[in-house]
């Protein structure tokens, strides 16, 4: 499960540093892809990764991974949600920094989990 | 043949263990509460044979040939039902909708699917991976019928929508007087972020398979709410696979009430999973202790699936979700938070919300967002909002008989609605007392399915709250109507359930192709329709005044603050409807002139709904096309579009 969560993570960590460069530029379809994947999904699975869902045993993780699944994409967009109706509110709307933001959120949960996922290993 | 499954003995007691997680087991000392709990405990799984504890249940793989038969049948299913589909003749959409236009082959892919469900649930080994295989099935066959036939998103208010998110991706700017959407623009700026980030100018791609997408995603939290309300997996796959086979509503377009029923579901699947239990020690005082008693006495069980309670950090980063769940939804949907409330309230009174605070929450949000950020609608419209509150016939009765009109194919297609919804809802029922006799899990599914009533006496919600409210209890109902059907042990329900279960599968998927898509020839659009408004679009300047005869018109998808947009008649039902007359529109275009635009669709919603009288519009076009100031300014197949010239500049 660590390997399987650590690719994941990488993976998350990819489509969120490239949706940065394909918010400005880029081939539309590519961009479409790249970042509609990344508010349906990104920073709700970086955030789902820093949770523990219940305890460690295999017939809970399999029960949990709806849950799991559903929670990354509802937060993904509601933070989308969240942070867009902000900036119109605030009349600073710009999508490639809507982007950037939501990027540097994902990051930043993934770095997190990281950290607790290393701190979780010490502790074993 | 495969052996019996053999339980082992459970790894821990599970039923309450949530609400002792918090006032339970050794951080709660009250000796009243720990009274109560242990005779739960003894009650339900002793005494009375309830819910058994979650014992890991070992079972043999089930032979690799038979996973591989029903994994064919699943594709045979899918390729079967996409090349029925793809054969569909549009043209033969009639007044009772899709139905007419389907092939054979349409219907027996769909058995072919409903079999391969019911034989999967039916392993004896449990198998979740090719259940969602055989349920995506289903819903690629059912749900997605309108893009693969039309390749153009149904329904009128979807392209109003890709107007409104165009709006925003350009101008950044809501107009809160234009209309209601910019007072609860939330999902409109999640579109608009989607379309400005990635520079796909028109999203109408996204909207035509919206309905597929939105279903998909619903998979994963309807089935962690399932898996949280009933007793067993089975009954929670066999639940979400109910919901699919009766979701007719359609609401699964591109809209806000799609986008805030998925942040529902997830919301509560997360509030029952990770805040279970009494927000308050039962035993402290006596209405506390009584309620408890009372709770116990209907379901003395707790579902027991699912995820158990979170360490306290992870907890506390639940709690910020779900509160981000209630803020999106606030801001996207004006309906939707309000179903919250009551369904989290009776959650709080029954012990399966341990957080009080969350429904008061859920209270203030849609409050303060429509007194502080909505002011503009609400001032304009408090008579609208708060006009018939407490007049539950009107809000009921009164528009279910206004429902009840049109042609009468179109009258047939409302019966048989109705008849479903009853037919769930009487299931539903069936499976609590069911479940209430056989001392399994039923309460938090019932609780959730009624709670949304509560918002009867309201408001009518332009007619369709009943419509609405269906919506928001299904995911409920539906669990509970397999009750009927699925044991509450783990284990295969047997041949002779998995055929009645079948059975119902079959009459359930029939009613809704008819349900669901029954307004199909008013609701698809064709690409000429489209041409035609593009045509208009390029031909009428920016502030001109156009005119659709009945509001049913693929546009307003781009330039949608730049034209006044009006409609002669709403598509609505009416009782001995007056003919279109030529003076509606010479009043609107007297100043400065406007176009008028008449589609097919139009024609078609006005004969189906009895907007007007049959064949009216043909009438109104023969007539009216030739009186002095109109100039008809091109055709298509999909309608024509008039100038009518006004008194003023004559744009």
């Amino acid at each position: 499960m660590a390997f399987d969560q650590k690719y994941a993570s990488y993976a998350v960590a990819a489509v969120a540093v490239a949706a940065i460069p394909l918010s400005f530029v880029g081939p539309e379809g590519l961009r479409l892809v790249v970042i509609g994947l990344f508010l349906l999904a990104g920073p709700g699975t970086a955030l789902v990764m820093l949770l523990r869902f219940g305890s460690p045993d295999q017939v809970e993780k399999h029960s949990t991974l709806p849950l799991a699944i559903a929670i990354a994409v509802a937060s993904s967009l509601a933070l989308s949600t969240i942070v867009a109706t902000a900036m119109v509110f605030a009349r600073m709307w710009s999508p490639p920094v809507a982007v950037l933001l939501l990027s540097l959120i994902t990051l930043g949960l993934l770095a997190l989990g990281a950290k607790r996922s290393r701190e979780a290993l010490v502790g074993a | 043949m495969t052996p019996e499954p053999t339980p082992t003995a459970p790894p821990a007691p599970a039923p309450h263990r949530h609400a002792e997680t918090k006032h339970g087991g050794t951080k709660h000392g009250d000796a009243k509460h720990s009274e109560i709990k242990h005779a739960e405990t003894k009650h339900s799984s002793a005494k009375h044979g309830g819910t058994v504890p979650p014992a890991v249940v070992h079972h043999e793989p089930s032979p690799p040939w038979k996973l591989a038969a029903l994994a064919a049948l699943a594709a045979t299913a899918l390729a079967l039902g996409i090349w029925s589909l793809l054969n569909v003749d549009p043209e033969r959409i009639g007044g009772t909708g899709l139905i007419e236009a389907l092939p054979p082959a349409f219907f027996v892919a769909l058995a072919l699917s409903l079999t391969g469900f019911v034989a999967t649930l039916n392993l004896r080994r449990h198998t979740p991976a090719l259940l969602a295989g055989q349920v995506l099935v289903m819903v690629v066959i059912l749900h997605s019928a309108d893009p693969i036939i039309h390749g153009l998103p149904r329904l009128e208010a979807s392209y109003r929508h890709l107007g409104i998110a165009d709006h925003i991706a350009k101008s950044g700017q809501l107009d809160p007087n234009l209309d209601a959407y910019f007072n609860w623009p939330g999902f409109f700026d999640f579109l608009g972020l989607v379309s400005g980030a990635t520079g796909v100018k028109d999203l109408i791609g996204v909207a035509t398979w919206a309905p597929l997408g939105i279903n998909l995603l619903l998979l994963a939290p309807l089935l962690a709410l399932a898996t949280r309300i009933t007793s067993q997996p089975r009954q929670a796959w066999a639940g979400v696979w109910i919901f699919f086979l009766t979701s007719w509503v359609g609401q699964d377009y591109l809209s806000p009430q799609a986008y805030a029923f998925l942040l529902l579901v997830t919301l509560l699947a997360c509030v029952l999973s990770a805040f279970s239990g009494w927000a308050w020690p039962t035993g402290t005082n006596r209405f506390t202790a009584s309620l408890a008693r009372g709770v116990s006495k209907l379901d003395p069980t707790v579902p027991h699936q699912g995820m158990a309670s979170p360490p306290p950090a992870d907890a506390a980063v639940l709690v910020v979700v779900c509160a981000g769940f209630l803020v999106a939804m606030t801001a996207s949907h004006q309906l939707t938070p309000f179903a919250v409330i009551p369904i989290l309230a009776v959650f709080l009174l029954s012990g399966r919300l341990r957080l009080p605070f969350l429904p008061l929450l859920a209270v203030a949000l849609p409050l303060a967002w429509l007194v502080f950020v909505a002011s503009a609608y609400f001032e304009g419209h408090l008579s609208q909002l708060f006009g018939s509150f407490g007049d539950v016939q009107a809000n009921t009765l009164g528009a279910v008989t206004q429902r009840v009109s049109g042609s009468d194919s179109h009258v047939l297609v409302v019966y048989i609605r109705l008849a479903e919804v009853a037919f769930v809802w009487i299931l539903a029922a069936l499976g609590a007392f069911m479940a209430h006799r056989r001392r399994t899990a039923w309460l938090t599914a019932a609780l959730g399915a009624v709670a949304p009533l509560a918002l009867i006496p309201g408001q009518p919600y332009g007619g369709e709250l009943l419509l609405r409210l269906y919506m928001f209890s299904l995911p409920f109902a539906a669990c509970l109507a397999v009750l009927t059907l699925i044991p509450d042990r783990n284990g295969t329900p047997g041949w002779r359930r998995a055929l009645a279960l079948l059975l119902l599968g079959s009459v359930l998927a029939t009613a809704t192709v008819v349900t669901r898509y029954g307004n199909d020839s008013m609701e698809k659009f064709t690409q000429d329709e489209v041409s035609l408004v593009n045509r208009l679009y390029a031909t009428a300047p920016n502030g001109s005044i156009l005119i659709e005869a009945i509001r049913n018109t693929p546009w307003q998808f781009q330039k949608y603050a730049e034209y006044d947009y009006r409609a002669l008649l709403a598509a609505q039902p009416r009782t001995n409807p007056d003919p279109l007359t030529c003076d509606a529109s010479n009043r609107i275009a007297q100043r400065s002139g406007a176009y008028l635009i008449v589609t097919t669709s139009q024609k078609r919603a006005a004969d189906l709904l009895g907007t007007t009288p049959p064949g009216d519009l043909d009438h109104f076009i023969a007539t009216c096309g030739t009186s002095p100031g109109w100039s008809k300014v091109f055709e298509n197949a999909g309608g024509v579009v008039f100038h009518i010239k006004g008194a003023g500049n004559g744009i």
